[in-house]
């Protein structure tokens, strides 16, 4: 659906995107992730037509963006990192220009609009004021403007900053719900959303591609936490001798605990339970560490990979 | 075109929301109003002068020349506060990602800012026709030259805003794009003054002459008296076109700068 390939830009002297090259599936909801200035949002605003590359390719749907921006446009729904919106229209009048904009015809405006109104649970505020909305509301309008004529690609820059808890899990949930029937690429910074919405991940740093993984391939490593009372290093050989286990870390200041990096199945988690019980080394604790998709990403930003906690 | 009418709409739309249009339209009005005032003044004057034998030769067309000559330089000072919000507000709010990423053309957004000023310089300009139906009410003006002068009127502001656009166009901040506009249009209407002092020849050109041919002045006063050349017509017509042109291009530029 979105291929791009050895794009580069660069504003003066300055690299913003270096050579890269990914492709996204149809119905693929892929996550970018990098630190602010890392690239992510120029390398979506080259994809949305809004500024062309230095060099490379990119096309979406099979229509290259510099040679047929138009065709590129009609396909996208784009929310730039600032929601474009009028402070002095209605959220209803706003999303009545954008339907115009966007040339959806006269007879189903009206039915997109109000469509678009509810999944983005705007109903309440559609004739409020854009420049009275707060800023979890302007958000949620910038959404509801790029999903209004049910585009084949979205391409959302941070969608979820300035939202509360409620509203991000909300919005989560929409661009899940968008999940098969259109392709998502979704920039951020935060690692919990990635691991929670999308499929696949892209990590970029300063305009370089570090990582290329799907989710269930981070997950491929899990790590669990042993708090023992007594025999740890006798334990500590056991475990290594196990067939899942890919690394044991053990440390011993008056409580003796024990890191195992495993493969994620429950029957190692069982195999590993077992050897300490079997070893009677009084069993405090047992806890899976969930950090794994943010050590991988620290690890890569950092340059070291498999950072321990 | 849908899109370039949709534009036209929301900012016309727009216009009358914020104070903008009320303040303009109010303040032109008011302007015009005193200029009006001391037209008809005048008029009864020479009416009386002409009772006793003097003045010939002044006409009420005479003074209609006037009074619209003093129009066309009002609207260079209303212009700017039309014009500046085009596309300068846009890029401060963002918002020309949203024009410049719909399925649109470049020419379309040009097009569609342009209009909505122009459609609004032409209301005002309409409104002014009130000074025509006194003047039937009151006197025998010659009809075929006013309708030449709104026609230089009409030229002459499309003139003035596709400079305004073009100005907004380039630069984020609507006091700048104001100020820029009303300079310009200041010295492309002084440069008829300044042009005739001056006798400088460069080769086969003449200095003086050119300057005077820039500036929309003589054109338009052309009009006014009622003589409706092509080559004025040209002038403005390509002037706007140039504009826009030049708009077109710097709104482009935003994609690869």
């Amino acid at each position: 659906m979105i291929e791009v390939k050895d794009l580069t830009k660069s504003y003066g002297d300055r690299l913003a995107v270096d050579n890269i090259s990914f492709s996204v599936k149809r119905g693929e909801i892929l996550g970018f992730l990098g630190q602010n200035g890392a690239g992510k949002s120029t390398t979506m605003k080259i994809l949305t037509c809004f500024m062309p590359a230095t060099s490379g390719n990119a096309s979406v749907a099979g229509f290259d963006v510099f040679e047929n921006p138009y065709e590129v446009k009609k396909r996208i729904g784009y929310l730039p990192e600032n929601p474009p919106i009028y402070l002095d229209l209605l959220v209803s009048e706003y999303l009545d220009f954008v339907a115009n904009l966007r040339k959806i015809p006269r007879g189903e405006k009206k039915k997109k609009i109000s469509s678009v109104l509810e999944r983005c649970q705007l109903g309440d505020v559609r004739n409020r004021l854009i420049g009275n909305l707060s800023k979890g509301y302007r958000q949620r309008v910038g959404l509801a403007q790029a999903l209004i004529h049910d585009p084949e690609v979205l391409i959302l820059d941070e969608p979820t900053v300035g939202l509360d808890p409620k509203q991000v899990s909300e919005a989560r949930g929409l661009i899940k719900s968008l999940r098969s029937e259109r392709t998502v690429i979704y920039s951020t910074h935060i690692l919990s959303e990635v691991a929670a919405t999308c499929d696949r991940i892209i990590v970029i740093d300063r305009g370089k591609i570090v990582a290329q993984e799907s989710i269930t391939a981070l997950g491929a490593t899990t790590k669990t936490e042993l708090v023992v009372q007594r025999s740890g290093e006798e334990v500590v050989s056991s475990l290594r001798a196990l067939s899942g286990v890919k690394n044991v870390h053990y440390q011993s200041n008056g409580k003796e605990r024990i890191i195992v990096e495993s493969d994620p199945t429950d029957d190692i988690m069982a195999e590993i339970a077992k050897v300490v019980v079997n070893k009677n080394a009084g069993l405090v604790r047992m806890a899976p560490i969930q950090l794994a998709l943010e050590d991988y990403y620290l690890g890569l930003i950092s340059g070291k990979r498999g950072v321990s906690i | 075109m849908r899109g370039a009418l949709s534009i036209v709409k929301k900012e016309v739309y727009s216009y009358f929301l914020s104070p903008v249009a009320y303040v303009v339209l109010g303040v032109f009005l008011f302007m015009m109003g005193l200029i009006f005032a001391k037209f008809v003044a005048l008029y009864q004057q020479y009416n009386m002068a002409q009772q006793f034998g003097q003045a010939q030769g002044i006409t009420l067309d005479k003074l209609a020349t006037y009074l619209y000559q003093n129009m066309a330089f009002i609207l260079c000072f209303v212009t700017p506060f039309l014009t500046m919000r085009l596309f300068s507000e846009e890029k401060r709010q963002n918002t020309l990602e949203l024009l410049l990423t719909a399925p649109l053309k470049e020419s379309e957004i040009v097009l569609g800012k342009f209009f909505s000023a122009y459609v609004l310089m032409l209301v005002m300009i309409l409104v002014s026709a009130v000074y025509v139906f006194f003047m039937v009410l009151w006197g025998n003006p010659e009809l075929k030259i006013i309708g030449a002068t709104y026609l230089g009127l009409a030229l002459a502001s499309a003139c003035y805003v596709s400079l305004g656009a073009l100005i907004s166009a380039m630069t984020s901040s609507q006091a700048i794009a104001a100020i820029w506009t009303f300079i310009a249009l200041l010295f492309l209407w002084l440069l008829q003054t300044l042009g005739s002092g001056i006798s400088v020849s460069w080769g086969p050109i003449q200095w003086g002459p050119t300057l005077v041919y820039i500036s929309p002045l003589g054109h338009f006063n052309s009009f006014t008296e009622g003589l409706v050349h092509i080559k004025d017509v040209i002038y403005f017509v390509s002037f706007t076109l140039f504009s826009l042109f030049l708009t077109h291009k710097v709104v482009e530029s935003n994609r690869w700068r």
